[in-house]
């Protein structure tokens, strides 16, 4: 039984997302929060195995909050659920620890093979090309270009840090900054 | 044409102003005989109204001519000085030559032309050698003729400041349009994003899980339905894209290699842009920058090109614009899901422009030209 909480601000998704879940045998959908802020309490009540979580949320972004579930232990798997789920999304949610990454337009079953997948700790990521990289790198610091490189081939952190000579919290926090730096900026409305 | 003219209040004011005048001169000499050639002079005056309001009412450009308010006043002066006094009946006619001057110059430059009015009024004067040099009467008349030299100089201050505050009022009042607007296009774009775009993807996902429970002949219903909500979510994407983006009153060439730029640095095919296009309306500048906008994504995208060239021109019919890419060439008939095909024709068809989507000359990849419609010309006289 795979367990999973949804983290979207409209109420349409989660109703939606909730309900074809619930369809399906062998996943179990235990708690929807509308936001960052809902977030922990429905974290520590469920203790799931994995999350669905939206890219644009209210005041903060998808990327920034799977930075923070993967802080927590155990941390869940981490699926971007977005509707911005283009290529130039790909290597920061690498970077941030998303396990895997889907569009909102695809159909159900994918999105079920999806969680699946990212469950047994598997990443559902596009293949990360020339160009992508290219472009995540033109944006960053050269310092950090070793961190991206090693990140994207699947080097756990604590091992990253070891080749560098890093401190932990020092590697972390250059990652953070790294996520900042690359993150999609989604147009917000004009109050 | 002729809307242009009456839309111009300055020249309405010229127009009365003027028929005033040459009545008050005409009538003037004709009543009481200033000089031995009062009626030649009449007509003259008389001819010379029609001659200068029907050229200036024709065409835009004589208004806007320092050349031709030049000729008009010296003509005016030339009246005043035929009529032996600077005291003369064609004193208020050769006010009414300040009015163009006043409100098209700037309000620097119009003060200066003021000022050389009066000058030139204050010489006129000196040649009618009627102004004398002592006792109070002269005094008196000196007064006088500062007075018709100062006068100009207040009209055409005057005229010049209304003119600048309408100007600038009328500046004002598009920015706040054009910002309400804008205000109004983000509140759409993001309802459109955040509730109805959502609802639709959720819609798809519940019945993308229903397409396993359903009955052999439901297949292909369900199928139909889900294309359909994928379409109603590219729609809605492009829309809000749309929205979102205006093209802010910036030309289209600048535009085009903005977006050149961005296709250049996320993809792998290299685009040129060549020439510029002529000053487009809004509305028109608006449709061919999504034309081309949505033919550069194509060529990028779907035709997987690798050497892509905009060419942008003018002619006298209008403007044109060529994008040739080397990709795998683009489908011909009408194909289901060629939204971005249909609205590239719909777009044109709207600002009555042509497109012509064809195989590259070359027999590889594919041209897209569209031919814009002819300008009106600016001045309101059609080209």
């Amino acid at each position: 039984m795979i367990r999973v909480i949804l983290v979207d601000d409209h109420p349409a998704m989660r109703a939606g997302l909730t309900a074809v879940l619930r369809s399906e045998p062998g996943i179990v959908a235990l708690g929807a929060a509308s936001s960052a802020d809902d977030l922990p309490l429905t974290l520590n009540r469920t203790r799931p195995d994995v999350v669905l979580l939206d890219y644009h949320l209210p005041g903060t972004d998808g990327l920034t909050i799977c930075r923070q579930l993967k802080r927590t232990v155990p941390a869940p798997a981490v699926l971007l659920y977005s509707a911005y789920a283009d290529a130039s999304l790909v290597v920061p949610a690498l970077l941030a620890g998303a396990d895997g990454m889907l569009h909102k337009s695809a159909p159900a079953p994918e999105l079920f093979d999806a969680i699946r997948t990212v469950a047994r700790g598997d990443r559902v990521l596009p293949p990360v090309d020339r160009e992508m990289l290219e472009a995540a790198g033109a944006e960053l610091d050269p310092q950090d270009l070793p961190i991206l490189g090693m990140t994207i081939e699947g080097t756990p952190p604590a091992e990253i840090a070891a080749t560098l000579r890093l401190d932990p919290a020092e590697l972390s926090g250059r990652i953070d900054a790294m996520v900042q730096r690359l993150r999609v900026d989604v147009p917000a409305p004009t109050a | 044409m002729t809307g242009a003219v009456r839309a111009d209040r300055w020249f309405s004011l010229l127009t009365m102003t003027r028929l005033l005048g040459a009545a008050v001169a005409v009538t003037l000499l004709l009543a009481h005989r200033v000089t031995d050639w009062d009626v030649p002079l009449a007509v003259l005056a008389t001819a010379w109204t029609a001659a200068t309001l029907i050229a200036f009412g024709r065409s835009a450009r004589l208004r806007h001519s320092p050349v031709a308010w030049g000729v008009d006043t010296v003509a005016a002066l030339g009246l005043v000085l035929a009529s032996g006094d600077w005291r003369s009946p064609f004193y208020v006619f050769a006010l009414t030559t300040l009015v163009l001057p006043a409100t098209r110059l700037p309000s620097r430059a119009a003060a200066v032309w003021g000022v050389t009015f009066a000058a030139t009024y204050g010489v006129v004067a000196l040649l009618t050698r009627q102004v004398p040099s002592d006792t109070l009467s002269n005094t008196i008349r000196l007064e006088t003729l500062a007075t018709h030299m100062f006068v100009p100089i207040i009209i055409t201050m005057a005229l010049g400041y209304s003119s600048g505050l309408l100007r600038r009022l009328r500046l004002a009042r598009e920015e706040s349009e054009r910002l309400a607007v804008q205000a109004e296009r983000q509140r759409i774009a993001w309802e459109l994003h955040d509730s109805a775009k959502q609802r639709v993807h959720a819609a798809h996902l519940i019945l993308s899980a229903l397409d396993g429970q359903v009955q052999d002949g439901g297949h292909g219903l369900v199928d139909a339905a889900l294309a359909e909500l994928r379409a109603a979510g590219a729609d809605m994407e492009t829309s809000v894209a749309e929205l979102r983006m205006p093209l802010d009153g910036r030309p289209v060439d600048v535009l085009l290699r903005e977006r050149a730029a961005e296709l250049e640095r996320a993809g792998v095919a290299t685009i040129d842009v060549r020439g510029s296009l002529p000053s487009l309306s809004p509305l028109v500048a608006a449709h061919t920058y999504r034309i081309a906008a949505e033919a550069l994504t194509n060529a990028v995208r779907h035709a997987r090109s690798s050497a892509i060239t905009v060419t942008l021109g003018r002619d006298p019919g209008g403007g044109r614009l060529v994008i040739d890419d080397d990709g795998v060439g683009m489908p011909t008939g009408a194909q289901p899901g060629g939204h971005g095909l249909r609205s590239m024709r719909g777009r044109a068809e709207t600002i009555g422009a042509a497109l012509e989507i064809r195989p590259g000359d070359d027999g590889r990849g594919t041209r897209v030209a569209l031919q814009l419609p002819p300008i009106p010309d600016q001045n309101g006289a059609t080209a």
